[in-house]
């Protein structure tokens, strides 16, 4: 085992940092394509209007909503890991925390970007704001949607300022390590910290205060999501269990993407296997084991209470989703968010690499569906029968949710370039002290 | 005008050796004691006697800011333009708590940035560091070494030098 010391902690971490080889640039370039392919759509889209995706009368909300609470709650992960597991001091949280903490901006970057797609009309998109304007009219606070508009915005710039600030430090030594005009572009970003016992005093604890305001944050962001359904009258919609279920699947599938991205991340860069040990992953998978059996237990007795509820219109819909015409979704999210993680019980599986990349995109994929069972179904099949209709979603839908992915993965691919993909003074701060007196 | 640093600074392998120099120079009444250090460490803060911060004034601040502004918004709105919901009274107290609750979030953690950065800055400004190029060029202490730099008056500096010297100091720099 290699020994751990300050000056390996930098010169590990800025190794990940230099000039680019062929495999970033090739993943960098499928990451284009993607988001390319994203754009053509788009611009089609906007050209032809919405009539060119599958959404309807009856289902108005389609793919694009699903992509918004997918990247929007992969976002809550990030906030989780680095506010959350901050305050609570869990061991695994230093290694992993800058990588989630990115993750999480750029989810949010990309969730964002799905209300304006869906608004059709997205040169439009300030009428969500308040603001005294000449129509005279203002915006309706008592909307969940608006509440949305107010969280997601909120959560952009915390989660931003949270990202930005714990860059200070590690800033500070790229500007001693590095030259010329890198140097001086890090040096701005360092706001001239030198890491006297003054501004670590103000800066931790800026960066405790901002932890402790972020972490209701993750809560209400979360709850108020599923605030967009929960508030309406549609059948498997209407249910107060949704805030917590939101959260949970929000942290499970949060965690799961983490995995996903570190995973390949510490196999690139060989000195990233000292820091990012496998105990902080199978910590990682223990939250996603936990978090699952949370949406395990809230998916059973959503099904209970429409059962219990004796509602025809819950019974119904909760009937629609296994035997309906979308069942095979149904069961390919039970399968991948139920039956998958089960997996990781077995220690030998969660400290087995491999298989935590492959349970983990498992996961991620089942999330994805199981947000499109969510919006599509219970639209499909609503009170009135004369309104159920079939979602058939569009060419378009699928390059735009292909370039989000495409935009997310490039923002990421330049963030482990220019920035240190791991906090570089709190992994020292994990190691022990050099001390003349044993 | 910001007064010239005349002083002692010094280089430290240890954190031992760091925090037992601190305490010398404080027990022998120093005072504006400056430390670098790659990482916060409890030790270096104990030995300084544990100083306070003013973040939270500024969260606080913030918050109470975002907190006011957002019931202002809502009033104001809703009264300007009336909307009747169902039942719900005009201005709805439980509707209003989402955006009252992120309005405080978002302004209070943008007061807290600001008012970290601020006080980062000002103790730059407040306190005296050496102005010599080679403790500007100094480029371990964001590695792995840590520093104190002790301001004072000229005839204190070799009392100051022998205190380093007694924790084996890597090295010693004076500045007049």
């Amino acid at each position: 085992m290699v020994e751990v010391t300050y000056a390996s902690v930098n010169e590990d971490i800025l190794r990940a940092m230099e000039p680019p080889k062929k495999g970033w640039w090739l993943v960098f370039y499928i990451a284009l394509i993607l988001l390319a392919m994203g754009a053509v759509a788009l611009w089609y889209q906007i050209v032809h209007g919405l009539e060119v995706s599958g959404i309807n009368n009856s289902i108005h909300w389609g793919f694009y909503i699903t992509n918004f609470v997918f990247w929007v709650e992969i976002g809550h992960a990030g906030t989780l890991i680095s506010a959350v597991l901050y305050l609570v001091r869990a061991p695994f949280r230093t290694s992993v925390y800058r990588i989630s903490e990115a993750m999480t901006v750029f989810a949010i970057m990309t969730a964002g970007l799905f209300p304006l797609i869906h608004l059709g009309r997205i040169w439009n998109f300030y009428w969500l704001i308040p603001y005294p304007n000449q129509r005279h009219l203002w915006v309706n606070f008592k909307s969940p949607l608006l509440w949305d508009v107010f969280g997601v915005a909120t959560y952009i710039s915390v989660s931003m300022s949270f990202f930005m600030i714990g860059l200070i430090p590690d800033m500070a030594v790229l500007r001693d390590e590095t030259k010329g005009l890198r140097r001086f572009c890090y040096s701005l970003l360092a706001f001239r910290f030198r890491g006297t016992n003054h501004q670590w005093l103000h800066y931790m604890r800026g960066y405790l205060l901002c932890a402790a305001i972020a972490t209701p944050l993750v809560f209400s962001v979360a709850t108020i999501v599923s605030w967009d359904f929960a508030m309406s009258s549609i059948p498997g919609w209407h249910s107060t269990i949704f805030g917590p279920y939101f959260l949970a699947g929000a942290i499970f599938s949060g965690c799961a993407m983490l995995l996903t991205i570190i995973i390949p991340v510490r196999a690139v860069f060989p000195g990233f296997k000292n820091i990012i040990k496998i105990a902080d992953l199978e910590g990682v998978a223990k939250l996603v084991i936990f978090m699952g059996t949370l949406v395990a237990y809230s998916y059973l007795i959503e099904f209970f209470m429409a059962y219990y509820s004796g509602n025809q219109f819950e019974k119904s819909i909760f009937w629609f989703q296994p035997f309906g015409e979308y069942k095979l979704f149904f069961f390919v999210t039970i399968f991948c968010i139920l039956v998958v993680p089960l997996l990781l019980w077995f220690k030998k599986v969660r400290t087995h690499i491999p298989s935590l990349f492959v349970i983990s995109i498992v996961i991620n994929i089942g999330m994805w569906l199981e947000r499109f069972n969510i919006i599509v179904i219970s639209l499909a099949h609503s009170f009135d029968p004369h309104m159920w209709r079939s979602y058939h979603f569009e060419w378009g839908e699928i390059w735009i949710t292909l370039g989000s992915f495409g935009w997310f993965f490039m923002w990421f691919l330049l963030f482990i370039k220019i920035m240190p993909s791991l906090a570089i003074c709190e992994v020292k701060e994990t190691l022990t002290p050099p001390k003349r007196r044993s | 005008m910001k007064k010239k640093f005349i002083g002692v600074w010094a280089t430290f392998a240890f954190l031992d050796d760091t925090c037992d120099s601190i305490t010398s120079l404080r027990k022998a009444n120093f005072k504006g004691i400056t430390t670098h250090s790659p990482f916060p460490q409890h030790e270096i803060e104990e030995a300084l006697g544990n100083p306070q911060s003013r973040v939270p004034f500024f969260s606080l601040i913030g918050g109470l800011k975002g907190c006011f502004f957002a019931t202002f918004l809502i009033c104001m709105a809703t009264l300007d333009w009336i909307l009747p919901v169902s039942e719900k009274s005009i201005i709805s107290i439980p509707s209003s708590i989402p955006i009252i609750f992120e309005a405080t979030v978002i302004m209070a953690v943008e007061a807290t940035v600001i008012g970290m950065l601020l006080l980062i800055y000002r103790s730059h400004k407040k306190h005296l560091f050496p102005t010599s190029k080679t403790y500007r060029d100094y480029t371990r202490f964001m590695r792995d070494r840590f520093g104190v730099v002790v301001p004072c008056k000229e005839e204190e500096i070799k009392d100051i030098q022998a205190i380093f010297q007694s924790y084996q100091a890597e090295e010693i720099y004076c500045e007049k």
